[in-house]
């Protein structure tokens, strides 16, 4: 039998929601569980913000404020999940990018060259159009490496709390 | 998140009497500081007055979106407010407004906040849509096509 490990690697994306967080609990299970190099990535929704900015919803000096509120955010999201995985003994790189959304988590993706992307559960989409703004969505249809996303609260927070 | 976990009927009224934008967004707050967390009507009043004043939130096609944040709300708190006749709101297309969807998020919660305006902006970029919440006859009309537009069974 070979002893490569299929899980050399393996990205979280989180978004600040309660799944994702609940995706990074269960991807320090899996790092711990199969000795996988670990990193997380939050990225500010710069394109989202530019396009209520072009909507005339936001202007200049707000959007900047959000950006710098948003950045604020992933770093607090950030060092939640690295206390998450210290606490069970996970050591986890963290990434903080601006941009569009899918494509800097594709770019992580090559970078990185994970074996595993692991985010939470996509949210609901209306229509085709619709799929064009969620994030996970399109982060499924873009990235090149398998993704595994995440469901059962019930299951994970267990699992997690008995590691 | 869903924009139904935060409005219910009672965040809606139906029949604004406000004449302009001042006595309007006057007006959202009380129905803010009645159906939400607030501690200070008067210190959201100022928040979304000066935010209109760097630019109107008066948008194209009869729709306006005042927003601010501030810290004199607990958590993220909307309500809808339509105006029969229209008010003048320094809209993109100089046009009167009818549909008010008003905002105010901590300061601690823009990613909640940001997420909803954008919701929000996508249902009323959809003329139908825009049309029904405009002409609902009640407040469970605009809290049920909100809804079904999140289940997708209108779009």
């Amino acid at each position: 039998m070979s002893d490569i490990n299929p899980l050399r690697k393996i990205l979280i994306y989180i978004d600040g929601s309660e799944s994702s967080i609940l995706a990074a609990q269960f991807a320090i299970s899996m790092a711990k569980q199969f000795s996988s190099e670990l990193r997380v990535i939050y990225v500010v929704n710069e394109n989202l913000l530019n396009e209520l900015l072009k909507a005339k919803v936001f202007v200049q000096m707000e959007k900047m404020d959000y950006e710098r509120d948003l950045e604020e955010d992933g770093k607090r999201y950030i060092n939640y999940v690295t206390k998450l995985a210290d606490r069970k003994g996970v050591k986890v790189e963290t990434i903080l990018r601006k941009g569009v959304v899918h494509e800097e988590v594709a770019h992580e993706v090559e970078e990185y060259d994970c074996d595993l992307l692991i985010q939470g559960e996509l949210g609901e989409v209306l229509s085709l159009r619709d799929s064009f703004y969620e994030e996970g969505e399109r982060i499924l249809r873009k990235v090149k490496c398998p993704v595994m996303v995440v469901r059962g609260q019930d299951r994970i927070e267990k699992l997690f709390d008995e590691l | 998140m869903r924009l139904t976990e935060f409005i219910t009927t009672d965040h809606v009224k139906l029949e604004l009497e406000g004449t302009n934008k001042a006595e309007i967004i006057e007006e959202l707050v009380e129905l803010l500081v009645a159906t939400c967390d607030v501690s200070d009507a008067d210190t959201i009043y100022e928040a979304v007055m000066n935010r209109e004043r760097e630019g109107s939130t008066g948008l194209e096609k009869g729709v306006a979106i005042p927003h601010a944040k501030s810290d004199a709300v607990g958590s993220l708190s909307i309500v809808i407010g339509v105006s029969k006749n229209g008010v003048e709101f320094e809209s993109q297309d100089e046009k009167p407004a009818h549909l008010f969807f008003m905002m105010v998020a901590p300061t601690t919660e823009s990613g909640p906040h940001v997420q909803a305006i954008a919701k929000i902006v996508k249902i009323i970029k959809i003329d139908r849509i825009r049309d029904m919440l405009i002409k609902a006859k009640k407040s469970e009309d605009i809290v049920e096509i909100i809804r079904r537009v999140e289940d997708g069974e209108i779009a």
